[in-house]
C-alpha cells in the first residue's frame, strides 16, 4: 500500500508546487511584464488573482461550519 | 464550546485592528492592498499541503512488523478464548 500513499503524495505535492509557482508569477512578475506580451494571454486579468482565492476561503470555512452544525446536531439526537 | 468562541473573537480581533490599520490609509487605496496578504496566505496554504504530500511521500511502512503484530494479535485472542473472555469481533 505505500505505492498508493506514495501517488497521493506525489499528487499532493505537484498540485500545490503548480498552483504557487501559477499565482507567484500571476501576482509577482506579471505586472513587470510589457502589456502585449503573449505571456498575458494565458493569465485571468488581475482582478481575479483577489477574487479566486478569496471565494475559495470562504467557501472552505462555509463548508467547515456546515461539518461542524452537522455534527453538533448529530451528537444532541444520539443524546436525546 | 468556549473555545470555539475564545478563537473565533480572537479572529474577529485581529481582523478588526487590521481593517482599522487599513483606514489609516498609509497605502494607495483600492483592491491592490489586498495582494500582498492574499498572496502570503496563498503561499502558506501551498506550503502546508507541500508538507503533507512530501511527509506521506516518506512515510515508511514496516512489513516485517506488521506480520509480527498480526501473529501476536492472533496469539492473544487465542489465550484469552481459552480462558473464556468474549474476543469474537471478526
Amino acid at each position: 500500500m505505500e505505492l498508493a500513499d506514495r501517488a497521493v503524495g506525489l499528487l499532493l505535492s505537484s498540485i500545490s508546487l503548480s498552483i504557487f509557482t501559477y499565482y507567484t508569477f500571476w501576482v509577482i512578475i506579471l505586472p513587470f511584464v510589457d502589456s502585449d506580451h503573449f505571456i498575458h494571454k494565458y493569465f485571468l486579468p488581475q482582478d481575479y488573482a483577489i477574487l479566486v482565492p478569496v471565494f475559495a476561503g470562504v467557501t472552505l470555512l462555509s463548508l467547515l461550519c456546515v461539518f461542524i452544525g452537522m455534527v453538533m446536531l448529530k451528537s444532541k439526537k444520539k443524546k436525546a | 464550546m468556549k473555545h470555539i468562541v475564545k478563537i473565533l473573537s480572537l479572529l474577529l480581533a485581529v481582523s478588526a485592528f487590521w481593517i482599522g490599520l487599513l483606514q489609516a490609509a498609509i497605502i494607495p487605496p483600492g483592491y491592490n492592498t489586498w495582494l500582498l496578504p492574499i498572496y502570503f496566505v496563498v503561499s502558506l496554504g501551498c506550503y502546508g499541503l507541500l508538507m503533507v504530500g512530501l511527509g506521506l511521500m516518506q512515510f515508511p511502512t514496516c512489513p516485517q512488523e506488521a506480520l509480527l503484530l498480526q501473529h501476536d494479535i492472533a496469539e492473544a485472542k487465542d489465550f484469552f478464548k481459552h480462558k473464556g473472555v468474549d474476543v469474537g469481533s471478526d
